[in-house]
């Protein structure tokens, strides 16, 4: 992981001699300054012409940020991604004009709907080109409005140190997301005078943290007082706020079972005796058919995402529905709550501790233990013991007790995300790192690498299906160049599982376009230097994944799974959460 | 029931902050009947955008909250029907 550029001191001194004519600075040192302020020290980018004067400017300060050369745009925004879910720092990026740029478009699309604060550079065509069509310009701003939660073209180097305060302060306050600042080549290059850098405080039309009603929180305690069978649903804001310990705090004092999201997993213990699964259309039997047995639904730091919901008209209708959200847009926008907390989870959580009494559900949690123990029965125990060929579940099964569920397990999408989100037992926050609203393919990779630069002392395991590792596949390379010790589990199947799953169930088992054949993935790794393993045989997966676990750098392992293994439980598309099926439904059913 | 509402939006008066706001409602898919926008003639730092729409109660409530998550937006209101638009719109239009 060492970078590999020759380290300098940066080549102007700050004047501290106030008489004395301050020194002019370019607009690409105001940048570099602008970001060692806050506090930036891993970039995830790649050169262009458009953006050369900025390189330019790093070479003289790889001191204080560690640039890592990508090997395309966008395995650097889901490396800043990675970066930025696992140390709740922003991810910086850098990227050229034109194809660099839109190349980060499906990252911040992706950082956009799961809330990860990422600030991208881009560099942009001279001022007097813009709209010319000149060589590699592209409308940059417009083309990132509908992804970005903010963004701006700055062309006056004077400009551009405030334009990088506000997006830090916009990445990452309120609803975190990803912003870009576009630079023209002119504004790079221009000398101005250096100043003092200002972190941004405040926006006048931006309010990031909504001022909590104790009328809300009241109503709410209310409901949760009264309830009989009340049920949490908890979100990514349980980790975004660092609200876990209230999480926590809050169901042993009332109680209250949890469910967690997608992006929620790791907010609460998995061997917590209140956890009672993972939710969605691959979630628990458990908590998606007591969701619609629930008398008082608490959303807490979650959208209702119609992956999680189903049919909405078949959603929850007994429940009375709490929502707690920091987002107003989110409030009502799928579920209509009766009462809404608009406030950040942690703040609403310290103070519902505060309204609600203590109590025990303890019969209304072995009703979902009841019927979790059912899908053990049906569908777990089968995938942990099959009789023929690998299963995806087995292999997650061991890797989750190998690492004690206390690595940070970084997964692409398809089957594979759904089985490692089901049987990973996440035990920490922002250790679980996915694409969950954009289902991004291809994320994985690149993501697994900017989490292992973000926290270098823990475990970072990418699972990966044989589709999305091709991907990404180049960001092996940088994995290489930086020595970057991720270990890559591709579950190999042959096939685009989910997309086959559906073919399967729901399209007559017409797998149209949906079958590959694959590359010899051993040989791709060693071509990165990096150690690789394929394995078939039962026996020999277990001293696999140890052999993996053990090695000190980077590691591929291959998992050659059954072809045409489904995910269940599952709630087929358009069908309400009560209709989770455990296995295939019979022909003609 | 689709009707016609007037919503008022004040914001800056950035580059792209109308686009942004016509992209929501186009993300949306609500009708634009009619639409003004111009810079706040004391501050030309601040801006109005006043836009007839033609969509739903619950719809137009929706957007109201998606306009004002956008950063430059101070804020949205509207009203129902068009007599609002009219007076607005002719407000400005004298400036």
């Amino acid at each position: 992981m060492d970078a590999l550029l020759t380290k300098t001191k940066p080549a102007i001194e700050s004047n501290k001699d106030s008489n004395q004519p301050k020194l002019k600075i370019s607009g690409s040192e105001v940048l570099l300054r602008s970001l060692v302020e806050e506090g930036v020290d891993k970039i995830f980018g790649y050169p262009g012409g458009a953006i050369m004067p900025v390189y330019d400017a790093l070479y003289h300060y790889v001191d204080k940020l560690n640039h890592i050369l990508v090997r395309h745009e966008q395995g650097a925004i889901h490396a800043a991604q990675g970066y930025a879910r696992v140390t709740g720092r922003p991810g910086v990026v850098f990227a050229t004009s034109g194809p660099g740029a839109t190349n980060l478009v499906t990252g911040l699309a992706d950082a956009l709907i799961d809330s990860t604060p990422v600030v991208c550079i881009t560099g942009q065509v001279f001022a007097h080109l813009l709209g010319t069509d000149a060589f590699q310009e592209t409308d940059v701003v417009n083309t990132t409005i509908p992804v970005t939660k903010w963004n701006i073209q700055v062309t006056e180097a004077k400009d551009i140190a405030d334009a990088v305060a506000k997006a830090f302060y916009i990445a990452c306050s309120g609803r975190p997301g990803p912003v870009l600042v576009d630079i023209t080549k002119n504004a790079q290059n221009e000398m101005i005078e250096e100043a003092e850098y200002h972190r941004c405080e405040g926006i006048r039309t931006y309010r990031p943290k909504p001022v909590m009603q104790q009328s809300q929180v009241d109503a709410a305690a209310a409901l949760i007082n009264e309830a009989k069978r009340p049920y949490i649903l908890a979100g990514q804001d349980i980790l975004l706020s660092g609200a876990t310990k209230e999480l926590k705090e809050f169901s042993e004092k009332t109680g209250i079972p949890v469910a967690c999201t997608l992006l929620g997993l790791g907010s609460f213990p998995t061997d917590h005796p209140n956890y009672v699964g993972f939710l969605g259309m691959h979630g628990n039997y458990g908590p998606n058919l007591n969701t619609n047995e629930c008398d008082v639904l608490i959303g807490i730091g979650m959208r209702f995402d119609d992956r999680v919901t189903g049919n909405v008209s078949k959603y929850a209708r007994q429940a009375r529905v709490i929502h707690i959200e920091i987002d107003k847009a989110e409030i009502h926008k799928i579920i209509k709550a009766e009462v809404a907390v608009h406030a950040d989870a942690k703040e609403a959580l310290q103070a519902l501790i505060k309204k609600c009494k203590p109590n025990q559900h303890k019969e209304w949690i072995d009703r979902f233990t009841k019927l979790n123990d059912l899908e053990y029965e049906k569908v777990t125990t089968k995938e942990f013991n099959p009789s023929g060929v690998l299963t995806m579940a087995e292999v997650v099964h061991h890797i989750s007790n190998f690492t004690n569920g206390e690595a940070v397990v970084v997964t692409d999408v398809g089957q594979h995300q759904m089985t490692t989100s089901r049987y990973y037992k996440f035990k920490n926050p922002r250790t679980c790192v996915t694409s969950g609203g954009a289902g991004t393919m291809g994320f994985a990779l690149p993501a697994a690498m900017g989490a292992k630069l973000g926290v270098p002392e823990k475990e970072v395991i990418a699972v990966i299906g044989d589709g999305g590792y091709q991907m990404t596949v180049q960001e092996l390379g940088t994995i290489m160049q930086y020595k970057i010790p991720v270990k890559i589990v591709v579950l190999n199947n042959n096939f685009l599982g989910m997309v086959r799953q559906w073919q399967q169930l729901f399209h007559g088992k017409r797998y149209s376009c949906t079958e590959m054949q694959n590359p010899d993935f051993v040989k791709i790794a060693e071509a990165y230097s990096i150690p690789a393993r394929k394995v078939e045989n039962r026996e020999d997966l277990q001293g696999a994944i140890k052999e993996m676990l053990a090695a000190k750098t980077p590691y591929f392992l291959e998992a050659v799974v059954g072809k045409e293994d489904n995910v269940f439980p599952m709630v087929p598309a358009g069908q309400g959460v009560a209709d989770v099926l455990l296995e295939a439904p019979k022909a003609g059913q | 029931m689709k009707q016609e509402f007037t919503l008022e939006i004040h914001s800056d008066n950035n580059f792209s902050v109308l686009n942004r706001i016509v992209n929501i409602l186009n993300r949306r898919r609500v009708r634009i009947k009619k639409l003004i926008a111009h810079e706040d003639e004391s501050d030309f730092k601040r801006g109005v955008a006043v836009v007839l729409l033609f969509t739903t109660a619950d719809m137009m409530e929706k957007v109201k909250h998606q306009l004002e998550k956008l950063i430059e937006v101070e804020n949205a209101v509207y009203y129902e029907g068009s007599s609002e638009y009219c007076e607005l719109s002719s407000k400005h239009s004298e400036v």
